[in-house]
């Protein structure tokens, strides 16, 4: 009984870790790559995320460039590191910590949803801005990371179990019993 | 044994199940980063004497009307006079770039022998190569404009002097029986100023019509004759009326043989007088692919 406890809690720590190391390996090519090529007038740009928030400010779209800069590259990186603090702290048993790190988790489960700003934003400009030779957005590969990194984060902040944090062994009892 | 058989069973599936994910992305995203990079050609310097329309990041090198590259830098030389265009090619057109190889800047361009990019009004202006056949290289000079097509820059060159330019311009048309075969290519004055060099190309089929014997005039232009008999104007084609043309003939007798590239011909200010009774039979290989070309046997071109 003992053994089985232990194991389902390592195996659920696992499963979350694993999937955030994806995410965060996703990340690299996310950032690196370019996420959308436009072709406006004869001005032609091939655009990482990063490019595309120093265009937009300096554009003069200072609030889309922050917005974009929250959502694509802040919340991302913060809450890979969140989740990886939630890990490490829970692979080290129960301590004090425990509600302010459930707090946390349901933050951070809360604003995974909004990481997709930039994938949206991309997907829309390609099927809008179609105009042949004189404007024209398509994605780029770039962009198909930062959505896979944006998806395997979700998928690690679900298969984190919050219970671990208390040192509640998870698995022995129903799930429902305890949501 | 039985025991810890069991607790093998029940933990080692689990464990590194999950671990795939982490090396599939590791695997995927090392792909993606690679193909990215493995897409990087070399890179290539090409001086201009004028830059114009040509921006880093926006410019592009084109080949066949396939993009093969990009500019990533424009800037002036160190001493002023040049503008150095850095070009990063694509990884599969690095064999582009060898000695010989021309570049040049292609603008919209209108004038009465055609329009060409046109694209480019919209566009902006972008490079175009022309590949040489040298050993590969790295830095190059510009062209101001666009080199003769190749299989037109193939023919042969001609040198006619004359005691002054006319309407002659660069790129008017040579003709034979008032068939464009050829064209100005460039003109000067001689050395000692005393004439005017002109340089003209006439294409691949047509060299063999020029024989050491044939002469050349000045066709350009109109030509009125006014008399008691009523008015006559010669014209020659359009194209020659405004951009000044060239045409020759070779007279008949015993066939001369035929001129050298570079050989050098007077040119004659109007036709000879009986030119346009010449008849020597001087065979030419026309293209295969001509409309007109003679019927191979075995093919019915009508069926009666």
């Amino acid at each position: 009984m003992r053994i089985n406890q232990s194991a389902s809690r390592k195996e659920n720590l696992s499963r979350a870790s694993a999937l955030a190391l994806a995410a965060a390996i996703m990340l690299v090519p996310a950032n690196l790559l370019p996420v959308l090529y436009t072709q406006n007038a004869g001005k032609i740009r091939t655009d990482t995320i990063f490019s595309g928030i120093v265009g937009l400010c300096q554009e003069g779209w200072w609030v889309l460039g922050v917005i974009v800069f929250i959502a694509s590259i802040l919340i991302p990186l913060l809450k890979l590191l969140g989740l990886a603090w939630l890990i490490i702290v829970a692979q080290r048993g129960p301590d004090g910590l425990a509600r302010p790190l459930t707090r946390l988790y349901v933050v951070l489960s809360i604003i995974g949803r909004w990481s997709m700003l930039d994938v949206f934003l991309v997907t829309f400009l390609s099927g809008v801005v179609q105009f042949g030779i004189l404007a024209k957005a398509e994605p780029r590969i770039g962009i198909v990371a930062f959505a896979a990194a944006v998806v395997l984060t979700v998928m690690a902040t679900e298969a984190f179990d919050p219970r671990v944090l208390w040192g509640h062994p998870t698995g022995a009892k129903s799930p429902s019993s305890v949501t | 044994m039985k025991a810890t058989d069991n607790s093998k069973i029940t933990r080692a599936p689990s464990l590194p199940m999950v671990w795939v994910v982490p090396l599939l992305a590791l695997a995927i995203g090392s792909w993606m980063i690679l193909r990215e990079y493995l897409n990087y050609g070399p890179e290539i310097t090409i001086e201009f004497a004028n830059a114009a329309g040509v921006a880093a990041g926006k410019t592009v090198l084109e080949y066949k009307g396939v993009t093969v590259g990009e500019v990533q830098n424009v800037e002036l030389a160190k001493d002023l006079k040049v503008v150095e265009v850095r070009v990063r090619l694509n990884k599969n057109a690095a064999a582009l770039a060898r000695e010989g190889t021309q570049f040049w800047i292609v603008h919209p361009e209108i004038g009465l022998s055609g329009v060409s990019g046109l694209e480019t009004l919209v566009t902006g202006a972008y490079l175009a190569i022309q590949p040489g056949l040298g050993p590969p290289a790295s830095e190059f000079k510009g062209l101001e404009q666009a080199p003769p097509p190749l299989n037109k820059s193939l023919g042969r060159a001609f040198l006619l002097q004359s005691n002054k330019l006319g309407s002659i311009t660069t790129g008017a048309p040579v003709e034979f029986r008032e068939m464009k075969v050829g064209e100005v290519e460039a003109s000067q004055l001689s050395d000692d100023s005393t004439q005017v060099l002109i340089r003209v190309r006439v294409y691949t089929p047509y060299v063999d019509l020029v024989r050491t014997n044939t002469q050349f005039w000045n066709a350009g232009g109109l030509s009125l004759k006014l008399g008691l008999l009523g008015a006559q104007i010669n014209s020659p084609s359009i194209e020659s009326l405004f951009e000044g043309g060239i045409a020759f003939a070779t007279p008949d007798g015993d066939l001369a043989p035929p001129a050298m590239n570079d050989a050098q011909f007077i040119l004659n200010n109007e036709a000879p007088r009986d030119a346009s009774k010449w008849q020597p039979k001087i065979p030419v290989h026309t293209p295969e692919s001509a409309p007109l070309s003679p019927v191979r046997s075995g093919q019915i071109p009508f069926v009666h």
